[in-house]
C-alpha cells in the first residue's frame, strides 16, 4: 500500500508540473496587459510598467523564473489587489470556499445517499416518485437558482436565515443548501440504481434465504457494495463545487475564492491565475487520491497491483 | 435705507446659500441628528489597495478621500475650497508657481503632516519602480514626465518644502485644472516612516498605513468584502464630521443588493439593469451621473467610406439614443448630448454646465434621431465616395449589455440600404488591443474622465494622439484643444470657449458619434443627508454627511 502511495503521489507532482506549463504558456496567449488602467496608459508607460514587473523579458524565461519561485513557495504579487502577494490572497479567500464546499459535500451525499436508498428498497412507490422527482430538480435546476430562491424566501421574506453576508455560521446555511443540490441528486441518482442491481444480485437473495431481515440485508450488505459507484462520483463533484461556487458566492457575498479566479483570468492577473489554478488542481489530485484509496477500504478487490492482496 | 436693508439681506440670504456649497458643508443642528451616526454603504467591487500611489479605481479614491486629507477638497460644483492649504493659492509666474502654506495638522500616529510628506508622497508616484498607474496625472508638473520615462531623477520633480508647512510646485506649462488635482488622492501627501517600514506591504490593510482625514479605515485585511471607516478624533476638522461609522460592504450580485436594503442592512446600494427597471418608480432612487462616454469609432483608416462626413453623420443619426437608453440599458444611463458628458465641468465664468452650454442648435441635431435625415445623407454620401453598399463590422464587449446594445444599433444601422454590419462582442482586454492595433471597423469603446474638465475628454481625439483610434483629423478641432492647453492655459474664459468650439466641430462632423452616458442607478435612504457626489477623482465625501432623525 505504501509502495502504491508513494507511486501516486509521484504521479500526482508530475501532473501538477504539467497543468502549470500549459496553463503559463496559454495564459501568455491572453491579449492585453494586466493594468488596471491599461486603456489609459501610452504604449512607453506600458513598456516601463513591463519592465518594472519583468513582463518584457522572453516567455520562456519568465516561465523558468516563475516555476523556480513557486518550487520555492513564492507565487507572485497580485496585480488586481497591488502589492498582495497571491499566497496570502488565496489564504484568506480559500477558507469560506473550502467550508461551503464541504458542508455542502457533506450533506449533500449523506442525504442522496439516504434519498437513493429509500428509492431503491422502496422502489416504485410514491417515496421512489418523490425521491426520483427531488434527483431531477436538482439535477436540472442551476444552483444559483435555488440561490436566489432561498434568499428570497428563507431570508428576505421568512427572515429565518441572514439574505447574505458571511458572519457567522448561521450565514452559511442557505449556500450550503444550494450547493448540496447538485450532490444530492447526483448521489441519489447512482445509489438508487446502484442499489437496485445489488438487491437483484444471487447474494442477496442468499442472504435473505438465511432468514436476514430486510434492515440486516441493505445495511450489512446492499449499502456497502453500492456505495462503490458513488464514491467515484464523489472526484468529480467535489472539483464541480470547487469551481461552480462562484455564483452562489456572489449571490450570498461570500469572501471566497470562486470569482477571484475568475476575475484574474478576465484581468489577465498572472500570478493569480497561476496561483488558483494550482490550488484547484492540487485539491483535485488529492481528492482523486483519496478516492482511489477508499475504493481499496470498501471493497478489497480493488487493492491494486503493488500492494499486497489479503486474500 | 430700506432698500439698502433688502440688500444687505439679500448678500446674507446667498451668503448662507454659498457657506455650504463652498465649503461643501451642510451644516446640520444637533436637534436634527439621529442618534445612531453610522451609514452602511454598499460598493460593488472589493478594495483592493490603499497606496494611492497605486490605485487607479474610484472606489479606492473613495476611501482615500475619506480617510486621508490634501491640499484642497471639492465642492459639490467641483470648486476647490481649503484643507490642509490655507487658502486657495492663485498660481504666480504666469501659472508655473504655486506656493501652499499649510495648516497644523496631524496623522493618525501622532507626528504632524507636514509639506516634506507631500514631496515624498509625488515622488514616490511618479518613481518608475512605483509602477503607478496614474503617474501620468503629474504630467505638467515640472520634470515629471521625464522621471516616469526613467531619463530625470525622482528628486528633480518640481516639489519642494521651503519649510515644514510651505509647499512650492513648479510647472513644466500651466495647467488649468491643477486645482482639481490637488483635490484628488493621488496627490495626497504620504508619512515616509510609515512607508518605508511596511515597504512593499504599505497599504495592504487597514493597520499597515496611517490616516490623515476625517475618518481612520478599520477592519480591513486586504481581500476582505467589508471594512468599516470610523470617524478619525486627530481630524483638523473633525467638529465638521458627524457620522461615527461608515460600514461598507462589497455585494456583487444587485438582486442581493435589493434585498439587503429593503431589509434596512444597507442605506445605499448600487443596482444594474434588470434590477434598476425594477426600482425605478421607488422613492429612494438617486442617479449618480458619471464621468463615462460610450461612443462609436469609425476606422478611417481601414474603411475609406468612412473618411466621408455625410456617411458618419448617417450613421449616426439611425441611432435612437433615448430608446436605448430607456429600454436597452434601464439602468439610468442618458442618451449622450455630446462627447463631454453633462456634469462633468463647470464654465470658470458663470459655472454652467460644459455640456448644457455646449448644446447649440448644430449639436443637437448631430445627435438626434432622424432617419429620413440619416437616408438622405447616406445616399449622398455614398455617391460622393462612389460605393454601392458596405460591409462592415461593428465590435464592441461582451457583457451581456454591450451586446444588448450592440445588436439595437445593428438593427438601426442597417434600415440604411446597402449597409450590412456584422456584430462582434468580444472580452474587453482583446477588444482594447484591437482597437489600438486599429483592427476594427467600427468599435463601440468607453471613456472615463479623470478630472472635472472637458480636457479630460477632447484631448483624446487630436490628430496625433494615440488614444485616436478611429484616426479622425480635423484642423480646426486640434487648433482649438492645443490653444486651451497652451496660448490660453492661464486665461479661463477663452480657454473655455476653444473648448466649447472644439466640441462644436466634434459634434457637426461626427468624428466620434457619442451614444450614451453611462450612470449609476442608486437607492440611498432619505434619512441620509449632505453626500457630496464628484464624477471624477474620488466619488464621494462624507466628511459632513449626517443620518437625519
Amino acid at each position: 500500500m505504501r509502495k502504491y502511495i508513494l507511486k501516486r503521489v509521484l504521479y500526482m507532482l508530475l501532473t501538477l508540473f504539467l497543468i502549470a506549463t500549459i496553463t503559463f504558456f496559454l495564459m501568455k496567449l491572453l491579449p492585453g496587459t494586466p493594468y488596471q488602467n491599461q486603456d489609459k496608459m501610452s504604449a512607453s508607460q506600458i513598456h516601463m510598467m513591463n519592465v518594472q514587473y519583468g513582463l518584457n523579458k522572453p516567455v520562456w524565461q519568465q516561465y523558468l523564473i516563475y516555476i523556480f519561485g513557486m518550487v520555492h513557495g513564492n507565487l507572485g504579487i497580485s496585480f488586481q489587489f497591488s502589492s498582495q502577494p497571491v499566497s496570502y490572497l488565496i489564504a484568506t479567500r480559500i477558507g469560506p470556499s473550502l467550508q461551503l464546499g464541504i458542508q455542502a459535500m457533506i450533506v449533500g451525499s449523506i442525504l442522496g445517499i439516504l434519498l437513493g436508498a429509500i428509492a431503491a428498497i422502496r422502489k416504485n412507490t410514491w417515496a421512489d416518485t418523490l425521491a426520483t422527482l427531488l434527483a431531477i430538480l436538482g439535477m436540472s435546476i442551476p444552483n444559483f437558482v435555488f440561490a436566489v430562491l432561498l434568499q428570497y424566501i428563507l431570508g428576505f421574506k421568512l427572515k429565518l436565515f441572514p439574505i447574505a453576508l458571511w458572519d457567522n455560521f448561521s450565514s452559511s446555511i442557505l449556500p450550503t443548501i444550494a450547493l448540496a443540490m447538485m450532490p444530492l441528486a447526483e448521489t441519489a441518482r447512482f445509489m438508487r440504481t446502484e442499489m437496485i442491481d445489488v438487491l437483484n444480485s444471487d447474494y442477496i437473495m442468499l442472504a435473505r434465504a438465511k432468514g436476514l431481515t430486510q434492515a440486516g440485508v441493505v445495511w450489512h450488505h446492499a449499502l456497502r457494495n453500492s456505495l462503490i459507484p458513488v464514491i467515484t462520483l464523489a472526484g468529480p463533484l467535489a472539483v464541480n463545487l470547487m469551481t461552480g461556487s462562484m455564483v452562489v458566492e456572489n449571490i450570498f457575498s461570500i469572501p471566497g475564492i470562486g470569482e477571484q479566479f475568475v476575475k484574474s483570468i478576465t484581468t489577465n492577473d498572472y500570478p493569480t491565475i497561476m496561483g488558483v489554478t494550482m490550488v484547484y488542481s492540487l485539491m483535485l489530485v488529492v481528492v482523486i487520491l483519496i478516492v482511489d484509496i477508499l475504493y481499496g477500504i470498501i471493497d478489497p478487490r480493488i487493492r491494486l497491483s503493488g500492494s499486497e492482496v489479503n486474500a | 435705507m430700506w432698500k439698502q436693508v433688502k440688500k444687505i439681506g439679500l448678500v446674507a440670504a446667498a451668503g448662507v446659500m454659498v457657506v455650504p456649497l463652498a465649503g461643501g458643508v451642510s451644516t446640520a443642528k444637533a436637534a436634527s441628528l439621529a442618534k445612531n451616526q453610522t451609514f452602511k454603504m454598499m460598493v460593488p467591487t472589493e478594495l483592493t489597495s490603499m497606496d494611492n500611489s497605486k490605485t487607479t479605481d474610484l472606489y479606492a479614491a473613495t476611501i482615500q478621500n475619506n480617510t486621508g486629507e490634501g491640499l484642497y477638497r471639492l465642492t459639490s460644483k467641483n470648486k476647490a475650497v481649503p484643507a490642509l492649504a490655507k487658502s486657495v493659492v492663485k498660481s504666480t509666474n504666469n501659472g508655473l508657481q504655486y506656493t501652499f502654506h499649510l495648516r497644523h495638522s496631524k496623522w493618525s500616529n501622532g507626528t504632524p503632516v507636514t509639506a516634506q510628506d507631500f514631496v515624498y508622497s509625488w515622488q514616490r508616484t511618479v518613481t518608475p519602480k512605483t509602477s503607478s498607474q496614474y503617474a501620468f496625472l503629474f504630467e505638467g508638473i515640472k520634470n515629471a514626465a521625464a522621471i516616469a520615462d526613467g531619463k530625470k531623477q525622482p528628486s528633480e520633480l518640481g516639489v519642494k518644502a521651503i519649510d515644514d508647512y510651505t509647499l512650492q510646485v513648479t510647472m513644466e506649462k500651466p495647467v488649468p485644472y491643477f486645482d482639481l488635482l490637488m483635490a484628488n488622492p493621488t496627490f495626497f501627501p504620504q508619512n515616509k516612516k510609515v512607508v518605508e517600514k511596511y515597504g512593499s506591504e504599505y497599504g495592504t490593510t487597514s493597520a499597515k498605513q496611517v490616516y490623515n482625514g476625517p475618518f481612520k479605515l478599520t477592519k480591513w485585511n486586504g481581500t476582505n468584502l467589508k471594512w468599516t471607516l470610523v470617524k478619525n478624533k486627530d481630524y483638523w476638522d473633525k467638529r465638521k464630521v458627524k457620522l461615527n461609522k461608515i460600514q461598507y460592504q462589497t455585494v456583487k450580485d444587485p438582486s442581493t443588493a435589493l434585498n439587503l436594503y429593503q431589509s434596512g442592512d444597507l442605506d445605499d446600494v448600487t443596482l444594474s439593469s434588470e434590477m434598476a427597471k425594477q426600482s425605478a418608480n421607488n422613492k429612494d432612487k438617486v442617479i449618480r451621473k458619471m464621468a463615462s462616454t460610450f461612443y462609436l469609432e469609425y476606422n478611417q483608416k481601414k474603411i475609406p467610406a468612412f473618411k466621408n462626413k455625410k456617411i458618419r453623420q448617417a450613421i449616426s443619426l439611425t441611432i435612437n439614443r433615448q430608446k436605448l437608453a430607456k429600454d436597452v440599458l434601464s439602468d439610468g444611463s442618458t442618451a449622450a448630448k455630446g462627447y463631454v458628458p453633462e456634469g462633468l465641468a463647470n464654465d470658470p465664468k458663470n459655472g454652467k454646465d460644459f455640456s448644457a452650454e455646449a448644446q447649440g442648435a448644430a449639436e443637437k441635431a448631430a445627435v438626434a434621431y432622424n432617419m429620413k435625415k440619416a437616408k438622405k445623407l447616406w445616399a449622398e454620401g455614398k455617391k460622393e465616395v462612389g460605393i454601392k453598399k458596405l460591409n462592415v463590422e461593428l465590435m464592441g464587449d461582451d457583457k451581456d449589455s454591450s451586446k444588448k446594445i450592440l445588436e439595437y444599433m445593428q438593427n438601426s444601422m442597417e434600415k440604411l440600404p446597402g449597409l450590412k454590419v456584422t456584430n462582434q462582442n468580444l472580452p474587453f482586454k482583446t477588444r482594447l488591443s484591437r482597437s489600438v492595433d486599429g483592427k476594427f471597423d467600427m468599435v463601440m469603446t468607453a471613456w472615463n474622465g479623470d478630472f472635472g474638465d472637458p480636457i479630460t475628454f477632447m484631448d483624446l481625439l487630436t490628430s496625433t494622439n494615440s488614444y485616436n483610434n478611429g484616426k479622425w483629423r480635423n484642423a480646426s478641432y486640434d487648433k482649438n484643444v492645443s490653444a486651451s492647453k497652451n496660448a490660453n492655459a492661464a486665461n479661463p474664459d477663452a480657454r473655455w470657449q476653444n473648448l466649447l468650439d472644439a466640441e462644436n466641430t466634434l459634434m457637426t462632423e461626427q468624428g466620434v458619434a457619442p451614444v450614451y452616458q453611462q450612470n449609476e442607478f442608486h437607492l440611498v435612504n432619505s434619512k441620509v443627508k449632505g453626500i457630496v457626489y464628484h464624477q471624477t477623482g474620488a466619488s464621494y465625501d462624507y466628511k459632513t454627511t449626517y443620518i437625519a432623525k
